[in-house]
């Protein structure tokens, strides 16, 4: 096994590591007038990372460094969506970013390493890696919830984010060791041989608790109202997205590669996990005024939806997952979006209220928004159904029943806040002028909600297609 | 007495534990909560490499090392995330890290 | 030279290109622009469809008319239950195609005009031709549910129309009474098209191992494919009294002896099905019992009322029972009912029409006694008849609302004739034109001379009916033939009344108004006089083709007449008086108009005044609308009441939603007020979790 051989298997992984630290360098060099440069790089670099995930997508299973580093078609699915999320994430945060007087080089690197550390720990095998990818995408996080440094807001976010962080990462690791101690090797192939001992299912708890945190998975959801309200708006974008497709496609990955012998012991607890998701998101979500804040109970209940698949367990959950995160994900960035679009004088706003009389001020924006609430709530024909519909069945189909039903009860009560934002858009009339918005803010809407609906809709059976076969790979 | 797995990895407990309600307990400085992080990777440290020598696989101690730079790099996050807090708001006292609630 | 599918196909979809282009790009075109589109495209469909008519009628039909279907796609095709697009070009289409169009070209010029100061022209013109697609989809159909989309569409633009001057609440409700009135019709309809698709079902020993017909059951009954939906199919195998098996039933029988359980009655399958498609045309060609909306419908613009309430939508029912003459033919009850009910409006609207004072609403009763005629000259097996008194009618019934229109239009939107009078020498062009109206109307004409066709249009049409009437050996012939003359009698009394009360006399109006009165323009008088010429012509010219010499060549196989059905051929034999009858009942009727309005003008507001009981009986439509509003509107806003106030508001809300919504906020406040903000708070709900769910791990690995 040579070094050219690893670095091909890996190459999105390999790639984004050389040029980011290749810009690292530009930019310690050149300083603040490499601003425009590196964000390019960056860009291009995610967006190339993209292409070679759906090489790797296409490749079946590529092994490197040993076996510490495994692309299966199931992680190169997700890890398509994390850069492509990553690439446009930091397209349109552009202006509001230049705004807010944040328009910094060390912010596409620190989007850039994110999105290694999620594809790192997307393709990890071992629970090396897994730790190392964990770090790689948190660490920038951190600095990027904190990145509004003149903002106390935003400082807060980042020293929760960060203490909280910190705390689930010592979990997991804690985790990781007893897991290690107990199977004797960090791999997950030796893991999945193992037997059932008291230590590796302690040890499995903790590494799934660490994993929901990423995930912000109820009960371990704390930080991301906190996170989501205070950290910027365009750092929020990406957190919703790209890493929050990651996390949940790890988390599956982990539990179907490493434990899948020990079903019957974490499918309960994810269901758990599922069923407080679902339902503090959705009531969570009920009586918040800003909108950055709505979106994150939002973002729980959804994931909780998604955790549906994963507790229905691998035969019928796994491509369920894939298609319902993939969904929503594209739903939720052009929710952030047009979020973005809703400045005055410079300052992003966030409430419900601000939002009011959009339709007139921003028809196309308020008419995305509106496709992509339906989507994300999972209203039919728009694609968020078909993905709600495909996590159902999985639930269905491995006698998941009471879990399914919280489900349709959490997307009823959840109803009532979506169309409370429909509701001020297109209803209400408004009381101020809003800033112009970004062309390329205006596109990524609209082209999130022409996605959304129609064209995953028309497309939904090859979407579940590519799922199924990705899982199946 | 002969030192046994079970000793390391009852250490490491006790360590992790201290760390654990180092976050919850204490309210007063978030550096303390520095700490605690630190004293919680450090028990794992010590856990991974009982768990390395005694199951006579290296693996666990390299596992180690990586952790080692991780929980540097941490700490370095920690603190410059630490003084913008700091910078912005005049205190580091845990009770007063609550402006966004709800 | 063109082929007659692709005439037909152009007559058919250039209206709904028009209404499209109209509709859709007003903006782009402004309202001139919409009018000369719509009005262009529709002359054009017009001119055609009238070159197809003239070619059918004059042209060479010995060999008799056989009907042809050109599908243009494909719509349902669920096993044998298949519809398809299609245009169904045979006598009765072709009929159809050439009034629809041509009463629609001529009103589209009309409104030219007469809408001139209306904003939302463009939209009005763009319903007119959506109406006119719609009506064309309905006449040409090939199959059941074909009918239906397009029964639906005119439904649907007379809505529209009905209600386009939305601001007006009277119109606004008078568009909703017609919309429901005619969902009860539509019920019918549709219940009667699944009762064909019941029914019309190969027999299993029919067909092949793959669950397709066998060839020779088609071949049997003469049809290329088996679809229940399809005239084709349907007609042959009630034509045939071929065997079939309805779902449900085990074994095979021949239709005509087929009977279904409805209601909890045993009925006879065909019974049922005429009776229910009958409803369907009860609603939409207003007959007894279902008329209540027509009048109302005038609330719409004149133009509309003409074209939809007189001259096309509202003979869509009679279409469907010539249509279903293979149906109808076959069964004595719902024939039967046909009659009666066809009398019975045809008598009652005009009692009603006597008492009126509205100019428009004495037009609209008029038209729904007409269509009485139609339907019991169908139900009598005189299908031939009744097609020929819907085509004159149109006619004659478009050129007196058109006239209306005139009148009002001139003479500041008054429509109370008691605030008309004395007219004529301010419109002698409106006059002369209603005046020819009304002749055609009441059926003026030279009576009982063999071979000499002399009269208005009306004269023709109507005394065919009432002769054939005299001449059925049906049981309610007789019954039919006396309430027909009854209501000539004061179909001619009421037309005069509005005449006399309009244009002759002193004048009631406002002296300004009288002052300005003038005629109408002349892109208004145009329409008016082509319509006059039909009025005059259309009867004595197409006699021979619709109804004697050459109705059997003529209709081909659009009609079908059993061979023990020859009422038309035995209407020549009637005594001299039947064919004398309804001309002395149009003198009578004349006579007693001019001595009651022309001579004694004092009587009939007087009597007005009394307050009788039977003319408030007739003035308030025999009660219609206040029964009506008692049993079904109360009774169901009383009913909607209780369910809304008591069981939905109370209990289901209160219980359900509301106290859901309510519970489901107080926890969301209680689960955002978790959210403490203290990093310690949620370092110990991380650790809680952590603790939980060790103990579950370990609880079920112990237990």
């Amino acid at each position: 096994m040579n070094l050219i051989t690893d670095l091909q298997n890996s190459a999105p992984e390999a790639a984004l590591a050389i040029i980011g630290l290749a810009a690292v360098l530009i930019g310690a060099i050149v300083g603040e007038g490499s601003r425009l440069l590196i964000r390019t790089i960056a860009v291009a670099a995610l967006a190339g990372a993209a292409v070679l995930a759906a090489q790797q997508y296409g490749s079946g299973r590529l092994e490197a460094f040993g076996a510490l580093y495994v692309a299966t078609p199931f992680v190169a699915f997700a890890k398509i969506g994390l850069y492509a999320l990553a690439a446009i994430s930091l397209l349109v945060s552009g202006k509001s970013l230049k705004e807010a007087a944040v328009d910094r080089y060390e912010y596409p690197l620190l989007i850039l390493f994110a999105a290694l550390g999620g594809g790192v720990m997307l393709s990890a095998n071992s629970l090396m890696t897994l730790y190392l990818g964990v770090e790689t995408l948190s660490l920038p996080s951190y600095v990027l919830a904190a990145f509004r440094r003149d903002h106390v807001r935003s400082a807060e976010a980042g020293l929760k984010y960060f203490v909280l962080g910190a705390l689930a990462s010592g979990l997991l690791l804690y985790g990781c060791s007893l897991v290690y101690g107990f199977t004797g090797s960090a791999s997950y192939d030796v893991i999945a041989e193992a037997d059932l001992s008291i230590g590796l299912t302690f040890g499995m708890v903790l590494i799934i608790i660490g994993l929901a945190f990423k995930a912000s998975a109820a009960p371990l959801h704390v930080w991301t109202p906190d996170v989501y309200a205070g950290a910027p708006t365009p750092v929020v974008t990406f957190f919703a997205t790209a890493p929050k497709l990651a996390a949940v496609a790890v988390f599956a990955n982990v539990m179907f590669s490493a434990f899948n012998g020990h079903e019957t012991d974490w499918s309960p607890i994810i269901a758990i996990i599922a069923a407080l998701s679902m339902i503090i998101g959705s009531l969570g979500a009920l009586t918040q005024s800003s909108l950055k804040r709505l979106l994150a109970y939002s973002s729980i209940a959804n994931v909780g939806f998604a955790l549906i698949g994963l507790a229905a367990g691998v035969e019928v959950g796994a491509s369920a997952i894939l298609v319902y995160m993939a969904i929503y994900v594209v739903g939720t960035l052009g929710l952030f979006v047009g979020l973005l679009t809703i400045r005055k004088d410079g300052e992003p706003l966030d409430t419900i209220d601000d939002l009011n009389g959009l339709a007139k001020a921003k028809p196309l924006v308020a008419f995305g928004m509106t496709v992509l609430i339906f989507s994300v709530a999972g209203i039919p024909p728009a694609a968020g159904f078909w993905g709600k519909l495909a996590v159902f069945q999985a639930g269905l189909e491995a006698d998941l029943l009471w879990l399914v039903l919280v489900g349709v009860v959490a997307s009823v009560i959840s109803l009532g806040y979506y169309l409370r934002v429909v509701w001020a858009m297109m209803v209400k009339p408004s009381d101020s002028t809003l800033d112009r918005s970004d062309w390329v803010e205006v596109a990524a809407v609209v082209g999130a909600s022409v996605a959304v609906f129609p064209v995953l809709t028309i497309t939904i059976q090859s979407l579940l297609d590519a799922a199924a076969s990705a899982t199946l790979g | 007495m002969e030192l046994t797995l079970n000793h390391y990895v009852g250490l490491s407990a006790l360590l992790f534990t201290i760390g654990v309600f180092g976050i919850f307990v204490n309210r007063k400085n978030v550096i303390v909560i520095l700490m605690a992080i630190e004293l919680i990777l450090l028990s794992v440290n010590i856990n991974l490499v009982a768990f390395s020598v005694f199951n006579g696989d290296i693996a666990g101690q390299i596992f180690a090392m990586f952790v080692l730079t991780v929980a540097a790099a941490e700490a370095a996050v920690g603190l410059a995330i630490l003084v913008v807090y700091f910078r912005t708001r005049g205190a580091i006292a845990v009770e007063d890290v609550n402006v966004l609630r709800g | 030279m063109i082929s007659q599918e692709a005439i037909a196909l152009i007559i058919v979809f250039a209206p709904a290109i028009a209404a499209a282009i109209a509709g859709l790009g007003q903006r782009v075109l402004g309202d001139r622009g919409a009018m000369a589109v719509t009005t262009a495209v529709v002359v054009t469909a017009a001119l055609l469809a009238a070159y197809q008519f003239l070619a059918h009628v004059f042209g060479d039909h010995e060999g008799g008319a056989h009907g042809h279907t050109v599908v243009i796609a494909n719509w349902l095709s669920v096993g044998n239950f298949i519809a398809d697009w299609a245009v169904r070009i045979d006598t009765l289409s072709v009929v159809m195609m050439f009034v629809v169009t041509s009463v629609s070209a001529l009103v589209h010029i009309y409104s030219i005009s007469y809408m001139e100061h209306d904003p939302h022209r463009a939209r009005f013109f763009a319903y007119l031709s959506l109406f006119t697609f719609a009506m064309l989809m309905l006449v040409t159909a090939d199959n059941f549910i074909q009918m239906f989309f397009g029964w639906e569409g005119v439904g649907l633009a007379s809505y529209l129309l009905i209600g386009f001057w939305y601001k007006k609440p009277s119109a606004n409700s008078a568009a909703i009474k017609a919309f429901v009135v005619n969902r009860v019709g539509d019920f019918g309809f549709a219940l009667g098209i699944m009762a064909i698709v019941l029914v019309v079902q190969a027999p299993a020993e029919m067909l092949d191992g793959a669950g397709a017909v066998s060839a020779a059951y088609l071949q049997q009954l003469g049809v290329a494919e088996f679809s229940s939906l399809r005239f084709e199919t349907a007609f042959a195998v009630i034509e045939q009294n071929a065997l079939v098996q309805p779902v449900g039933f085990s074994g095979a029988l021949p239709i005509q002896d087929v009977a279904l359980d409805f209601l909890g009655l045993h009925v006879d399958a065909l019974e049922l099905i005429g009776v229910l498609l009958f409803i369907g045309a009860m609603g939409k060609s207003a007959q007894f019992i279902l008329h209540t909306w027509l009048p109302d419908a005038m609330e719409g613009p004149t133009p509309v009322s003409a074209l939809i309430h007189a001259a096309t939508m509202v003979t869509a029912g009679v279409f469907l029972v010539c249509r279903a003459s293979y149906l109808y033919e076959h069964t004595v009850f719902a024939a039967n009912m046909i009659t009666i009910i066809g009398a019975i409006t045809c008598f009652f609207a005009a009692t009603v029409g006597l008492a009126q004072n509205d100019i428009k609403r004495v037009v609209a009763y008029s038209t729904c006694s007409q269509l009485g005629y139609m339907f019991f000259a169908a139900g009598i097996g005189a299908y031939q008849a009744a097609m020929f008194h819907l085509f004159t009618h149109a006619f004659f019934k478009a050129l007196l609302f058109l006239s209306a229109g005139a009148v009002i239009h001139g003479l500041h939107d008054e429509q109370d004739m008691r605030k008309m009078g004395g007219l004529r020498r301010k419109m002698p062009i409106a006059w002369a034109m209603m005046l020819i109206g009304t002749l055609a109307l009441t059926g003026v004409g030279i009576p009982a001379v063999e071979g000499l066709h002399i009269g208005f249009a009306g004269f023709f049409s109507k005394d065919a009916i009432i002769e054939s009437a005299y001449a059925s050996p049906d049981q309610f012939g007789p019954m039919a033939f006396w309430l027909g003359v009854g209501a000539a009698l004061l179909t001619s009394f009421y037309s005069w009344r509005l005449m006399i009360m309009t244009f002759h006399g002193p004048t009631r109006a406002k002296q300004e108004y009288y002052d300005h009165a003038h005629d109408a323009p002349w892109i208004m008088t145009i329409p008016l006089a082509l319509l006059a010429v039909g009025a005059v012509f259309a009867g004595g010219v197409f006699y021979d083709a619709f109804v004697e010499h050459y109705q059997a060549e003529f209709w081909g196989d659009a009609i079908y007449t059993a061979s023990e059905n020859h009422v038309l051929h035995d209407r020549h034999y009637v005594p001299t008086w039947v064919l004398i009858a309804p001309a002395a009942a149009w003198i009578t009727g004349l006579v007693l108009a001019i001595i009651f309005y022309g001579l004694l003008p004092r009587i009939p507001p007087a009597i007005g005044e009394s307050g009788g009981p039977l003319h408030s009986f007739l003035s308030r439509k025999w009660y219609f609308d206040e029964i009506y509003n008692f049993v079904f509107v109360r009774g169901a806003a009383l009913l909607g009441d209780l369910f809304w106030k008591v069981g939905d508001k109370t209990l289901i809300d209160g219980g359900g939603p509301n106290a859901a919504a309510a519970i489901s906020k107080a926890t969301g406040s209680g689960v955002s007020r978790l959210h403490t903000g203290y990093l310690f708070h949620y370092a110990l709900v991380i650790l809680l979790t952590v603790v939980a769910f060790g103990a579950v791990v370990i609880w079920s690995m112990v237990s």
